[in-house]
């Protein structure tokens, strides 16, 4: 079988027209190679399965050995009931128990014991571009594929603006601060607010300026409900507005890059507006984010959290995890 | 085990003498293990801080494609269809950002294949062409661009690949492409460019490059600035596309007289005045009739030589034709 094998190998490069796919870069005999790493990827990342359709529709990163897995918020806000798999196993009913929008991440909560979470913490800023990272590929129900990629551009803050949206844009004046225009199908829309009105209050506490109602809407989430008092001709009237996410109150125009890369199929519709991402060039698409990022030493740089388009991924690095799991994850009483 | 030893040897002897000093992941089917393809990083690593220093972005009315840098002294090579015609000032920003400016040389629209030249005092960063033409079918390549157009932040975007199909005038490989990648580079393991991005196929591993091979035997044609073929790379100037913007009597002293010109246009841009009297068109004596045929002959982008009179001195000048407003 050996010489076989040989004699094929010194044939192939000099006669074959075309490269067998398998031997490619994303080909299975590449991901053979990498099966030391794809133990990691296997234990350590969930598949999120729509109960609709039983499809995977999203990854998540184990991140607590009492069934803790980090997922992107976005997405999961996409699917109202889903159960996961992690390693081989089922597991129904997770709960969200806390979000993060700065960073479009969910904290999700199985009932299990002994997880293998991901080691946090790694700096990532050593991660020069062409470094090999491994990335979930396609899934199968207990089989995780890996995906081979690399570090293919600088790490870098990619921005967007507050990731809530209230829906109006504002004009400061010396007798306050006004309503400029409201943006159809908003919160601040639906709710009833007008073009003019003076802001008096928002959150119960009285603002002036701009900078004041932006600072009251840091930190919030789509969904969130926020009470706003505005002054319209003589009336005072009190409303309740629903902040709604960004991403989709201005969903973006599809450049031509965008259709080339499959459109909302296959991009992230939440890819811009994160602190800081590494970057990498490895062929996923919206539904394989979410799950942990490897070196080929099975070391945890990062998490991917957003598919751009055909050539750019990006995920949020190992060490930026840390604190913001740190805020997510339940207070345990001394 | 004899046997097994036979062969070995004899596998070893021959892949020896046929791939002299190639790298030798490349003459592995697979990546045997992880060191491997530690190796492909190493090698890869090693050329990138060059490699991506000598990739450029060139900043076009409509889009924005890239090139890269072959020579000290400043020559790019690029996509037809990114330059789209000979002679084209084009703004050139580098990875650190800086800006420059450049002319497009001559390309072949049937291949894709373009050339360019910087403007400015070198030395510039560039790169080796692989000049031995020694790329093989399952070669580890990786290609650099300014994908989707410059972004100081992101810097240039590496994808890495192997090359999965070899034809006559066109490679491929299975290296990410995206709009803005075109005109950009593919280099072997050594750092050696090896092709310039030119098409992405219907599935996403997909992707076109022109081989060096094809600039090596247009070269010389190439750098003197000539059109090549009727490809749909570049389109040809359409005779009589060209617009002067100008408007002229018959001179009672001679020549043309300049009655009126139209606003921003190359005529006026060149500093031509109202009252000016044109000479000469194109080496000959300046007449209505030979005027109207020497621009029915010539399109957007193409020249037309004047000499004038303005006031009290006589001027001559190279007009680039622009478009019909």
């Amino acid at each position: 079988m050996k010489m076989i094998f040989y004699i094929l190998l010194l044939g192939w490069p000099l006669t074959a027209s075309s490269l067998p796919s398998e031997l490619r870069k994303n080909g299975e005999l590449i991901q053979d190679v990498l099966a030391p790493v794809q133990v990691s990827l296997q234990e350590s990342s969930a598949v999120f399965f729509n109960d609709e359709d039983s499809r995977p529709f999203l990854y998540g990163t184990v991140v607590g050995e009492g069934g803790f897995i980090l997922t992107k918020a976005s997405e999961l806000d996409e699917v109202p009931n889903f159960h996961l798999r992690v390693g081989t196993k089922k597991y129904r009913s997770p709960q969200v128990i806390s979000r993060n929008d700065t960073w479009d991440l969910a904290l999700v909560k199985i009932e299990a014991k002994g997880l293998r979470k991901v080691e946090m913490g790694r700096l990532t800023g050593e991660l020069a571009h062409g470094t090999w990272i491994v990335s979930n590929g396609a899934a199968e129900r207990r089989f995780r594929r890996v995906r081979p990629g690399i570090i293919s551009a600088n790490r870098r803050e990619i921005p967007g603006g507050s990731p809530a949206v209230f829906g109006v844009t504002l004009r400061e004046e010396e007798e306050g601060l006004f309503i400029r225009s409201v943006t159809v199908e908003s919160g601040a829309d639906k709710a009833g607010l007008k073009e003019g009105d003076q802001v008096l209050k928002i959150a119960e506490v009285e603002v002036k300026g701009r900078d004041g109602f932006v600072e009251k809407l840091r930190g919030k989430s789509p969904g969130d409900r926020v009470a706003l008092k505005v002054k319209r001709g003589e009336e005072v009237l009190d409303f309740q507005v629903e902040l709604l996410a960004r991403h989709k109150l201005y969903q973006e125009v599809l450049s031509r890059n965008d259709v080339l890369s499959g459109g909302w199929a296959h991009i992230s519709p939440r890819r811009k507006g994160f602190p800081v991402v590494i970057q990498h060039e490895t062929a996923l698409t919206r539904r394989s984010v979410g799950g942990p990022v490897f070196t080929l030493e099975g070391v945890f740089v990062g998490m991917n959290i957003a598919a751009v388009n055909r050539v750019e991924v990006f995920a949020i690095p190992a060490e930026e995890l840390v604190g913001v799991l740190g805020e997510m994850m339940p207070k345990i009483g001394p | 085990m004899q046997f097994k030893r036979y062969w070995t040897l004899i596998f070893f002897s021959l892949s020896l003498s046929v791939h002299a000093g190639r790298q030798a992941f490349n003459d592995r089917e697979v990546p045997r293990d992880l060191d491997d393809l530690r190796e492909i990083q190493a090698a890869l690593q090693r050329n990138l801080e060059r490699t991506r220093s000598a990739t450029v972005c060139l900043q076009l009315k409509t889009g924005s494609g890239s090139a890269v840098i072959v020579s000290e002294d400043g020559l790019l090579l690029t996509a037809a269809h990114v330059t789209g015609r000979v002679d084209e000032e084009i703004k050139v920003i580098m990875e650190d950002g800086r800006e420059l400016k450049g002319r497009s040389l001559g390309l072949n629209s049937e291949t894709d294949s373009a050339m360019f030249q910087l403007e400015g005092e070198g030395p510039f960063p560039y790169v080796e062409v692989n000049k031995d033409d020694d790329s093989r079918l399952g070669d580890w390549v990786f290609s650099l661009g300014h994908s989707g157009g410059f972004d100081r932040g992101r810097g240039v975007n590496v994808r890495v690949g192997r090359l999965v199909k070899l034809g006559e005038s066109t490679i491929q490989s299975d290296c990410l492409l995206i709009g803005g990648d075109s005109g950009g580079p593919l280099f072997n393991m050594e750092g050696e460019l090896i092709g310039i991005h030119s098409r992405v196929g219907p599935s996403r591993e997909e992707s076109w490059h022109v081989p060096m091979r094809e600039f090596q035997s247009h070269w010389d044609e190439l750098l003197s600035g000539e059109f090549i073929g009727d490809g749909d790379f570049a389109q040809r100037a359409v005779p009589g596309s060209g617009f002067l913007g100008i408007l002229v009597e018959v001179s009672e002293e001679g020549g043309l007289e300049v009655a009126e010109l139209f606003p921003g246009g190359v005529a006026e841009e060149a500093g031509i005045k109202v009252g000016d009297r044109i000479l000469e068109v194109n080496g000959q004596q300046a007449t209505q009739e030979g005027l109207d045929a020497e621009l029915a002959k010539l399109g957007v982008g193409e020249q037309l030589k004047l000499k004038w009179v303005s006031g009290e001195e006589t001027k001559e000048d190279d007009l680039k034709l622009g478009e019909r407003p």
